[in-house]
Order: C-alpha cells, then sequence, then structure tokens
C-alpha cells in the first residue's frame, strides 16, 4: 500500500476453522474510509447486511485509525465494529486507556473475527502474530478476574486485556468488552457478539514502539497545533483548569438537570432536581475522589477514578463515575445515592455489559412497577439501590425476571404490556440528555446509524456553547437549524472515529486540525473540506449498510414521550421535541429520500461505483 | 438574592450556594456586576474584555439562560427565582 501511518497488516480470524490470515488493507478502502469506524463498516459491508448478529457469520472487528497509538494526543482509542445483536444495525464502540495502542505496537491495524470456536478461547496478540488458544480457565469469571488471570500468566507489563464477562457469555445483548482499565466499547452488543463466537478475550503483549509519521516534516507543527488547542485555558480540555478536565464528563450533571434536559425516572420528568447535585462530578469531586487517571497521549485525564467511604461497599475502588452511567444507574432509576451509582457502575464493567443501557429496563420495571403494570407479580420502587444490584446481577446470569431484561429495554417494556415505556431508537435506549431539553439531541438520536445515541453527533457542544474556543453557540430549545447541526456534526465525528481520536477531541479541535494530523502521519493531501467530505462518506456507508439490513423508510423515530408529552420542569417547561420539522429540514442536507440513500448519491461519494 | 455556583466557580467562591445583599430591582446584568466586585477573581471567568457575558458561561434564571430570555441580560431578577452560575461544562 502506497500510504504511510498504516502497520497495513490485519488479521482475519476464522475460530470456526482455528486458522488465522494476515492480509494488508486494500488501499482504495483506506483512501476512501481511512481506519477504525469507517473501515470496519466497510469490511461489515463485504460480509454482508443480512447476517444474523448471533451467527457464526457474523464479523467482529477490533480496528484501529492511522492515528492510534501514535505521538497524537488522544490516539488510544479503538473500534469494536460489528452488526449488534441489540439494534441490528452496524454498530461501532470506541474504548480508550492502551489497548488499542498497544494493537498497533504489536503490529496491526485489525483483527477481523469470524466463525465460532468448538470452545472457549482467547487470542494471543504480539510480535505481529496471532494465536487461538484454550479460554476454558478463564470462561464463567468476571473481566476483573479474567485481567488478573491473564496478567498472572503474561505479566503486568505491557499488557492489555480485552475481555467479555458473564453478559457476553450469556448473550445479554446489550453485553461489552472491557479491558484491564475499565474502559469499555460499551454501546450495541458487542460483547454479545463476542459471547456467540465463543471468544473470552483478546489479550495484547506489546511495548511501546509509537509509529512514525509519513511526513515527519508537516506533523511537527500538525501535533504542536493540536496539543496547543487542547492545553488553551479557552477550551474544557485544558489540564488541571477545564470543565472536563477537573470534574471528568460527570461536570454535566447540574447543568442539564438545572436547564430541563436531564432524563429523569424514564424520562417522565426532564430534572432531578436538587438530587442532581448528590450525583453530580462536583460531589464526586469533593468527596470521594481519589485519582485523575487517563489514556494513551492525553494530558487532559478526565478519568475519575473514586473510593467509598461508607455503607454497604465502603472500600470499594473503582474508575470512573461518568456521566452517562450516573446518568443511567442515577436520574433515570430515581437513585442519589452516589455510592451505589458507583458500585453499580463497577458491577457492570464486571459483568460486562454496558452501563448505560443497564439502566432502561431497570427504570422500566420501576415505571411499570408505579403504573401497576406488573399485575402484582414483584416490583421495585424507583431509587431501591439494593434491589438495583441484585437486579444487574440477575440480568448478567438471566436469571428470572433478568432474563427478559437481558434482551433490552424494548422486550422488557414488551414483557409489562406497554411498549411505550420503552425509552430507545432502533432498540438501543437514549443517553443522558432529554430531546425536550436539548433539542438537537432529539434529530441527533433519531438519525443515529447505530440506535440512540449522543457520539454520533455531539450538538450539546453548540447548544451549551463549549465549541473550541467559545466558536459556536445556538440556543438549545430552538429547532430551526439543528438538522443542518446534525449533519455537520455527524459527518466530523464519523471522520474522528475513523483516525481514531477520543470524541473529546472536539472540544479543543476542529477540521483543520484533525485534517493536518491526518495528512502528515499518513502522507497524503487532506483539507478541512475533505475530512467533512469523507465523514460523509463513512455517514452515508453506514447507512446504506442498515437500507440493505431492514431500515427503511421510517425508521428514524423518537419515542412518543419526547414528540408528545411537554416537559414539566424549569428550563424546558411546554416543551416538546418537534422531530418531523427538524427530520425535514436533516433529510434535505443530506439528500435522503425518508431515511434512505439514493443511488445517485452513494454514487456521488463513491460507495459504489 | 441567593446564586448557585458550579464546577471551576466554586472554588473561587468558597461553595455551592452564596448569598448576596442586593437592591429591590436587579437585573442579570447588574446581579453579575455585584458578584465579580465581591470575587474579582471570577471576573476573568465570567467576562469578556468588553465586560459581557462569555457565550461559554452561563447564568440560568429559573433553568434559561438569561442571553435567551425576551429582555436579555437586562432581565429584571424576581424574588424565588432560582439562579445558578455555570462556566464552560461538557463531556459525554
Ligand atoms: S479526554 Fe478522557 S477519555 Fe479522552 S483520551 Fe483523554 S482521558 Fe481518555
Amino acid at each position: 500500500m502506497a500510504l504511510g501511518g498504516y502497520a497495513n497488516r490485519v488479521a482475519h480470524v476464522d475460530l470456526t476453522a482455528g486458522t488465522v490470515e494476515y492480509r494488508g488493507i486494500p488501499e482504495d478502502w483506506a483512501r476512501k474510509y481511512v481506519g477504525a469506524r469507517g473501515l470496519g463498516v466497510r469490511y461489515m459491508l463485504e460480509n454482508g447486511p443480512q447476517v444474523d448478529p448471533l451467527s457464526p457469520d457474523n464479523l467482529l472487528c477490533f480496528m484501529n485509525g492511522p492515528l492510534t497509538g501514535t505521538e497524537a494526543n488522544m490516539s488510544g482509542r479503538m473500534a469494536i465494529v460489528t452488526k449488534s445483536p441489540l439494534t441490528g444495525t452496524v454498530t461501532d464502540s470506541h474504548h480508550g486507556g492502551w489497548s488499542a495502542a498497544r494493537l498497533r505496537w504489536a503490529g496491526f491495524d485489525g483483527l477481523l473475527v469470524k466463525g465460532k470456536a468448538s470452545g472457549p478461547v482467547y487470542l494471543y496478540v504480539h510480535d505481529g502474530v496471532v494465536e487461538i488458544l484454550d479460554a476454558s480457565d478463564v470462561w464463567g469469571k468476571g473481566v476483573h478476574d479474567t485481567v488478573k488471570f491473564f496478567r498472572d500468566r503474561y505479566g503486568e507489563k505491557d499488557l492489555s486485556v480485552i475481555a467479555i464477562g458473564p453478559a457476553g457469555e450469556n448473550l445479554v445483548r446489550f453485553a461489552c468488552w472491557v479491558n484491564e482499565n475499565d474502559r469499555a466499547s460499551g454501546r450495541g452488543g458487542t460483547g454479545c457478539v463476542g459471547g456467540s463466537k465463543l471468544l473470552k478475550a483478546v489479550v495484547i503483549k506489546a511495548a511501546k514502539k509509537m509509529p512514525k509519521a509519513a511526513n515527519l516534516e508537516a506533523w511537527k507543527p500538525a501535533h504542536k497545533r493540536a496539543l496547543e488547542t487542547i492545553m488553551d485555558e479557552r477550551n474544557i480540555t485544558s489540564p488541571r483548569k477545564g470543565g472536563l478536565s477537573v470534574y471528568g464528563t460527570n461536570v454535566l450533571m447540574n447543568i442539564t438537570s438545572a436547564m430541563g434536559a436531564l432524563p429523569t425516572r424514564n424520562s417522565t420528568v426532564t430534572s432531578f432536581g436538587p438530587s442532581a447535585e448528590k450525583i453530580s462530578g462536583e460531589y464526586v469531586k469533593e468527596h470521594i475522589l481519589v485519582n485523575d487517571p487517563t489514556c494513551h497521549a492525553c494530558p487532559v485525564a478526565c478519568k475519575k477514578e473514586v473510593e467509598i467511604k461508607e455503607g454497604p461497599w465502603k472500600g470499594l475502588r473503582m474508575e470512573s463515575v461518568e456521566y452517562e452511567p450516573a446518568w443511567s444507574l442515577g436520574a433515570n432509576c430515581g437513585n442519589d445515592d452516589i455510592n451505589t451509582v458507583a458500585k453499580l457502575i463497577d458491577l457492570c464493567n464486571d459483568y460486562g455489559m454496558d452501563a448505560i443501557e443497564t439502566g432502561h429496563p431497570i427504570s422500566i420495571y420501576m415505571e411499570a412497577t408505579e403504573r401497576g403494570y406488573t399485575n402484582g407479580d414483584g416490583g421495585i420502587a424507583w431509587g431501591d439501590t439494593m434491589a438495583m444490584v441484585e437486579l444487574a446481577r440477575k440480568i448478567a446470569f438471566r436469571e428470572g425476571i433478568g432474563n427478559v431484561m437481558a434482551d433490552g429495554a424494548d422486550a422488557t417494556a414488551r414483557y409489562f404490556g406497554h411498549p411505550e415505556l420503552a425509552m430507545t431508537v432502533k432498540g438501543q435506549g437514549v443517553p443522558a440528555y432529554d430531546p425536550r431539553g436539548l433539542k438537537g439531541m432529539g434529530i441527533a438520536y433519531a438519525t443515529s446509524n447505530r440506535g440512540a445515541c449522543h457520539l454520533r453527533a455531539y450538538t450539546p457542544a453548540a447548544e451549551l456553547g463549549v465549541m473550541p474556543f467559545g466558536s459556536l453557540k445556538v440556543d438549545p430549545l430552538a429547532w430551526k437549524g439543528k438538522g443542518e447541526l446534525v449533519k455537520i456534526f455527524q459527518d466530523i465525528h464519523a471522520f474522528s472515529d475513523s483516525l481514531d481520536l477520543c470524541k473529546f477531541s472536539a472540544f479543543a479541535e476542529g477540521a483543520e486540525e484533525y485534517a493536518a494530523q491526518y495528512a502528515a502521519i499518513v502522507g497524503v493531501e487532506c483539507t478541512p473540506e475533505d475530512v467533512l467530505r469523507i465523514g460523509e462518506r463513512i455517514y452515508n456507508l453506514e447507512r446504506y449498510y442498515n437500507n440493505l439490513a431492514g431500515f427503511r423508510e421510517g425508521s428514524d423515530y423518537l419515542p412518543a414521550r419526547f414528540t408528545q408529552e411537554p416537559s414539566t420542569m424549569p428550563g424546558s417547561q411546554g416543551h416538546v421535541c418537534e422531530l418531523d420539522e427538524m427530520l425535514a429540514e436533516y433529510y434535505a442536507a443530506r439528500g435522503w429520500v425518508n431515511g434512505v440513500v439514493p443511488e445517485s448519491k452513494l454514487r456521488e461519494l463513491g460507495i459504489i461505483d | 438574592m441567593q446564586v448557585n455556583f458550579y464546577a471551576t466557580l466554586r472554588p473561587i467562591v468558597g461553595g455551592r450556594t452564596v448569598e448576596f445583599d442586593v437592591g429591590e430591582q436587579v437585573t442579570v446584568k447588574q446581579l453579575v456586576d455585584i458578584i465579580v466586585e465581591r470575587f474579582p477573581r471570577l471576573r476573568k471567568e465570567l467576562l469578556n474584555a468588553d465586560g459581557n457575558l462569555y457565550p461559554h458561561v452561563h447564568v440560568f434564571i429559573n433553568g434559561r439562560d438569561a442571553p435567551y430570555l425576551p429582555n436579555g441580560v437586562e432581565t429584571v431578577i424576581k424574588p424565588g427565582d432560582t439562579i445558578d452560575i455555570f462556566p464552560a461544562v461538557a463531556g459525554g
């Protein structure tokens, strides 16, 4: 391949046959789809969009981008790409720490796993080779014990372990992959696909060996400029000064609650009132914070490690209390006990299941109980912390009602006879922004290619005025212009997710910084316009896959609660989300017909000939 | 009048909620001036060189960012209004 930057080595693993082949990346694909998310989806398309997510034929891709593991800031990211057993769409879910960087240092751009092993296995990745080895000794173990097992076997130095826990083994549809730093590729059930293949872990041993840029002369200024934007005191990334660095992502809890944009008690209301403070980033810092861990090449250090000082989980040390799970297992469930929130997040990490998704079936069960939909058959009150901990276990092991909840929010709501209680889009639960108070999130959730998601188009950056250097601020309660705004965000994030840089780079860097770094590492020309064009191509590629998988006209929607039940809380009182108006604007900007990519668009973007 | 502060503003004012002595009719802009007079270190956090609120700073009156209220920062604060002041915050 003529492009620099890449290892140009992808392991094609067939677990049924027990074979590993090593191939380069088709250059045309690398140029068009960059890496990580984009390239992963291209491999998925090649594998066929009709595949049953839990059949051996589904492909599970562990994909790096050309910037992964380099000197680039926030470049310790990997995308796990597959067809989701939760949504039926293509999905990609990223994690940080050092496992992605080590995969690159071991000599790989990606691992593509197909088939199904005859017994539990793990992949041992080192020195440009992948071995398929017996994992019977760790099958049944939680992620934490699995990590410990492999550390004992291979030594802790230069070792990364990406594992599934009992949730993945038991085919919980929102099971995930978690690494040795408890960083999860959380969303979309990628761990469930691992479980279906009897793949327990990917173990990587590789010493630090950062790849060099193809164009070293261009790299130095590109890197310097990106670093300066991250360090700048005007940006929230500024180390030890900006809100993200000091308080972590959970710095959001108080503001979204205050503005009526925090979906609370299964989105029945839009604020957690004074209780938000008790599970906020400020509260965590003032009471239980013990450390601020980071990821490969990141000066921001937004992770927040805590130690519980009292109550039934006294002594538990865990990372990290993030905004999304603190919301899902906190406000969403009417739970204002930060210690239980931390305990539940830690349990989700150990069971290997998405902490955002886990709160959904639980809060549905709580609302069903309140409304008398459980027919007197058990029930759980809002904020019942001990019952939540027990439910999390039942979900992971598919016990009792947990066996229903393990199939996701839609299945749980259907079980109670009230599908309208599921706050989902394409089967995936909404994250921590109520689209009645932050309207851009409404159109972002509806049109996300992996089901409800805040990270496909992070419009709060504009709606809260935290774009790099305060470059843009828009009214969170206005809907006009949000369709077009979401398209731009989707396109630029699709590019950065393919590099693969941490999403939080977008609070400091823009298309210019991404273009300059990509161009220097790979050794090509790239302008900010190219960034948006490539991002658009990747977004359309995903949509094309989904269209072929059966998501046709009318597949972009929101739960009726957000479009029909006005907010009753200060900040957004009286507001619903004007989805239809925003959808019309969005489809016009995309050139799509009611959610379907026309052939002409696919041709124009070079996706088909 | 009680004002709630968040995130990196808290260490500067020394806590979550601070009481301010204000006259009967105070606008958002006047309140901000009173606040920065009492806590001079807040000036560079809240106001740009022209003395206007930074776009990334939020002064919420009952959950609504003051610039979006019909009278903007000239809005007169009523007794019982909830006032929250945030620096730039985001995450995800
Ligand atoms: S900003 Fe946070 S999540 Fe992103 S790379 Fe840095 S420490 Fe990791």
